[in-house]
C-alpha cells in the first residue's frame, strides 16, 4: 500500500515536470500550426544556461528560471522573426524539415560548445526530500511541480485575459480578421514562438535540476512532449497539465505492475488511445 | 623513330626517378580503421577510444614504429565518427575494408556496436580488435575474426559478490536491474547464477529501457522490497539519474554498485559528493606492476595520458591504446600484413602490457578479473581483489542525511 502510494507521489510529481515541457510545444503548435521538433534542443538549451548560471554565478536554478526564460524567450523571437516566418503558412512538411533541421544544429552546436560531458545542476536541497510517514515527497520534484502548475495557469490567464493574449488566439483562430482588427502578425508569431522557448528554457532549468544534462537529451523530451500535447490537447494549456500527469501516473504505474521495459510501450499506447477515441485531446473540444 | 626512342627513354628514366624517390614508400604507413561514437547519445564514452587510439600510436611511431619483416612503418589512423548509429557504424567498417583499404581494424565502443561491426571483420576476413565491447555474445558467434580486450561481461560481478559474502553485516536480498542491451542483458544472465550460488535472495530482478530517465518506480519498489545490495548494470545516463533519484526519494540500501560510471572521473564530477559509497568494477587500475613496451608501465601511461588530454583515463582508455598494442605486435610476430596471417598471430598473442597480458582465449575474448572500487571521498580506491580486501569498504552505506 505504501509503495502504491510513493508511485502515485512520483506519477503525479514527474507529471508536473512532463507538463512544463510540453507547455511550450503546445501553444506554438496551436497558435502557429508548427510541430517544433527543435523543442527538445531548447529544452537542452535552457538547461545548460541555467547550469552555467548556477555554476559560475552562484545563481540557483529555481531563482534564475525567470532570467532563464526571459534569455530563451529573446532566442526564440529572433529565431522566428529571422528564420521560422519564412514557414509561417507554409505546409506542414516545411515546418517539420526546418525544425527538424534546427534540432539538429542545436545538437551538434551544443555538443562543440559544451562537450559530451555529462552536467547536473546539482544545489544542496536538490536531493532532500520530505518525509510523510513512510512516504517520501522529493523537494525539488515537488518544487518543479509548482513551477509547472503556476506557469500553466499563468499561460491560461494571459490567453484568456490579456490583450495580448487575445490578440494572440485571434490570429491563431482568423488571421484576416485579427489583422483587419489591427493585429500586426508578424511581432505576434514572434512573441508566441518566444513565449514558447521561454517556457522550455524554464522547463530546462527545472529538468536540469531533476535529471541530467548532455546535448542530446532533446530528441527524446521532444517525443514526450509531442505525446503530452496530443493527449491533452491542444485549445487549451490545462490540457497540458492534464496530458502531462496522466502520462507520468501511467508511466510510473506500468513500471511497477508490468514492467519497467514498459513505460514507453504505456505512453504511446495512451496516445495512439487518445487519437482513436478523442482526437482533439482529452480537454479539447469534440467536434 | 629518333623521337620514339627519345621518349621511350624519357619515360624509363621518369619511371626510374619516380621508382628511387617512391623508396620510402616501400616503408608506406599501416592503416588501422575504426570508428567510434565521436557525437550522439555515446559520445561520451566513444570519444575514449579515439583518444586512446592516437595515443598508443603516436607512442609506438615516436619509439621507430611497427617492424615488417626488416623494414620499419609508421601506424596511421583513419577514423570515421559513427554517430552513435549501429546502422552507420556498419556501413563505415565496410568502407573502411571495401575502400579505403585499410590493413587492420580497430573496434567500436560498446557491445551492440561490437556485435554488428564484427560481422563486418568476418565477412571481409579482416582482423578487428576492440576493446569496447564485452558482451559474451560477441564471442559466442564461433567468429575468428574478432578479438576483445575487455573482461566478459558475464563475470562483471563475479568479484562484488564474492565480496558481499565477506561484510559485515553480510547483505542477504539482492536487486538485479539492468538495461535492455546486449551488454547489460549479458552481465544479467551472467550474475543471476552467481547470487544463486553465493546464497542470497534476489527480491528484484528487473530490466528496464535503455535510456530511461525516470528511476523513482524502481525504487521505491527497491525500499519496498528491502533490498540490501542493489546491482544496476546500465549507462552512465540511466546510473547518474538513479543516484539522483535515490538521493531525493532517500533510498539508502546498505550498498550498491554500477557496471559502468564509477571508474570514470566525470561521472564523480557530475555527482559531486553524492558519487561517495557508490561500487563499481575496473579491470584495469594504473599500477606499477603492469610493465608496457611502449609506455613503461601502466603508471606512466596514465600521467602522460592525463598530461595530454586533460583527464584520467579509465579501463576504457586502457583497453583502447591495449588494442593497438596488441595489432603492432602481431603485426612484428606475422612479419606481414597479411590479414589472416595476421590474425593467427592475434590468436597467438601473450605480451604484458600497460592494460594486463595480452592473451586471447579461444573465442577471441580476454579473461581479466575484475577489481571492486568504490568512491570514498571524490576518490576511487581499490576494494576488492582475487586475493581479498584490498582496502576496507565504506559499508554499509549510511542513510542519505546521515552523510
Amino acid at each position: 500500500m505504501d509503495l502504491l502510494a510513493q508511485v502515485l507521489i512520483n506519477g503525479v510529481l514527474l507529471g508536473g515536470l512532463y507538463a512544463v515541457m510540453a507547455l511550450g510545444l503546445a501553444l506554438v503548435w496551436g497558435v502557429l500550426n508548427i510541430v517544433n521538433l527543435a523543442h527538445g534542443a531548447f529544452i537542452m538549451l535552457g538547461a545548460y544556461l541555467a547550469w552555467h548560471l548556477y555554476t559560475y554565478l552562484g545563481i540557483d536554478p529555481f531563482l534564475g528560471l525567470p532570467l532563464t526564460a526571459i534569455i530563451m524567450f529573446c532566442v526564440g523571437y529572433a529565431l522566428q522573426r529571422g528564420l521560422l516566418n519564412l514557414v509561417v503558412r507554409a505546409p506542414m512538411f516545411n515546418t517539420l524539415l526546418i525544425t527538424f533541421g534546427l534540432e539538429v544544429v542545436l545538437t551538434y552546436l551544443a555538443q562543440l560548445a559544451f562537450s559530451a560531458d555529462f552536467r547536473t545542476i546539482n544545489p544542496p536541497y536538490a536531493g532532500n526530500g520530505i518525509a510523510l510517514g513512510p512516504l517520501v515527497v522529493p523537494l525539488a520534484r515537488l518544487m518543479a511541480f509548482g513551477v509547472a502548475a503556476v506557469l500553466t495557469v499563468g499561460v491560461w490567464i494571459f490567453l484568456l485575459r490579456t490583450r495580448l493574449g487575445r490578440a494572440i488566439r485571434a490570429t491563431a483562430q482568423n488571421l484576416v480578421a485579427a489583422r483587419l482588427y489591427g493585429v500586426e502578425p508578424r511581432h505576434l508569431y514572434a512573441v508566441t514562438f518566444g513565449i514558447g522557448i521561454g517556457l522550455a528554457g524554464a522547463a530546462g532549468s527545472l529538468y536540469g535540476t531533476v535529471s541530467q544534462i548532455n546535448p542530446y537529451i532533446g530528441a527524446t523530451l521532444t517525443a514526450k512532449c509531442f505525446a503530452i500535447s496530443i493527449i491533452g490537447g491542444l485549445d487549451n494549456p490545462l490540457g497540458v497539465l492534464v496530458g502531462g500527469l496522466v502520462l507520468g501516473l501511467i508511466e510510473s504505474l506500468t513500471v511497477l505492475y508490468v514492467g519497467a521495459t514498459f513505460g514507453d510501450v504505456a505512453s504511446f499506447g495512451i496516445l495512439v488511445l487518445v487519437l482513436i477515441v478523442r482526437p482533439s485531446g482529452l480537454l479539447g473540444k469534440t467536434a | 623513330m629518333a623521337h620514339t626512342v627519345l621518349r621511350t627513354s624519357g619515360a624509363l628514366l621518369l619511371t626510374l626517378v619516380v621508382t628511387l624517390l617512391g623508396a620510402p614508400a616501400f616503408a608506406q604507413d599501416i592503416v588501422l580503421g575504426a570508428s567510434v561514437q565521436l557525437t550522439g547519445p555515446v559520445a561520451n564514452t566513444g570519444r575514449y577510444y579515439k583518444d586512446a587510439y592516437e595515443f598508443a600510436i603516436d607512442k609506438i611511431n615516436a619509439a621507430g614504429g611497427v617492424k615488417v619483416g626488416n623494414v620499419k612503418h609508421k601506424l596511421a589512423l583513419k577514423l570515421y565518427d559513427n554517430q552513435s548509429d549501429v546502422n552507420l557504424s556498419v556501413r563505415q567498417y565496410t568502407q573502411l575494408i571495401s575502400q579505403d583499404k585499410v590493413n587492420l581494424l580497430l573496434g567500436p565502443f560498446a557491445s551492440n556496436f561490437a556485435l554488428a561491426d564484427s560481422a563486418v571483420s568476418e565477412k571481409y576476413e579482416v582482423p578487428m580488435v576492440e576493446g569496447g565491447g564485452a558482451s559474451d555474445q560477441i564471442f559466442a558467434r564461433k567468429f575468428k575474426y574478432i578479438f576483445g580486450t575487455l573482461a566478459p561481461a558475464s563475470n562483471y560481478f563475479a568479484s562484488t559478490i564474492d565480496m558481499l559474502k565477506q561484510l559485515n553485516p553480510a547483505p542477504k536480498t539482492v536487486a538485479l536491474l539492468y538495461a535492455d542491451d546486449a551488454f547489460d542483458v549479458s552481465v544479467a544472465k551472467g550474475t543471476k547464477p552467481l547470487i544463486e550460488k553465493a546464497g542470497l535472495k534476489t527480491v528484484i530482478d528487473e530490466r528496464y529501457t535503455s535510456n530511461a530517465s525516470d528511476f523513482n518506480s524502481l525504487l521505491s519498489q527497491i525500499k519496498s522490497a528491502n533490498a540490501d545490495a542493489v546491482l544496476v548494470a546500465g549507462h552512465e545516463t540511466e546510473i547518474l539519474n538513479f543516484v539522483r533519484q535515490a538521493k531525493s526519494l532517500a533510498v539508502a540500501p546498505k550498498m550498491y554498485s554500477f557496471t559502468v560510471g564509477v571508474p570514470s572521473e566525470d561521472f564523480r564530477k557530475a555527482l559531486g559528493k553524492d558519487a561517495d559509497y557508490a561500487f563499481g568494477m575496473t579491470a584495469w587500475l594504473p599500477s606499477a606492476s603492469l610493465k608496457d613496451r611502449w609506455f613503461g608501465d601502466a603508471v606512466q601511461f596514465a600521467a602522460a595520458y592525463k598530461a595530454k588530454y586533460g583527464y584520467d583515463p579509465d579501463y576504457h582508455a586502457a583497453s583502447g591504446a591495449a588494442d593497438v598494442e596488441a595489432l603492432a605486435e602481431a603485426i612484428e610476430n606475422a612479419g606481414t600484413l597479411d590479414p589472416k596471417k595476421v590474425r593467427d598471430a592475434i590468436a597467438k598473442l601473450n605480451f604484458p602490457s600497460l592494460y594486463g597480458t595480452i592473451t586471447f582465449a579461444e573465442n577471441g575474448q580476454i579473461s581479466l578479473a575484475q577489481t571492486v572500487i568504490q568512491v570514498q571521498n571524490d576518490k576511487v580506491v581499490a576494494i576488492y581483489g582475487g586475493k581479498g580486501f584490498i582496502e576496507k569498504p565504506k559499508y554499509p552505506m549510511p542513510a542519505w542525511n546521515a552523510r
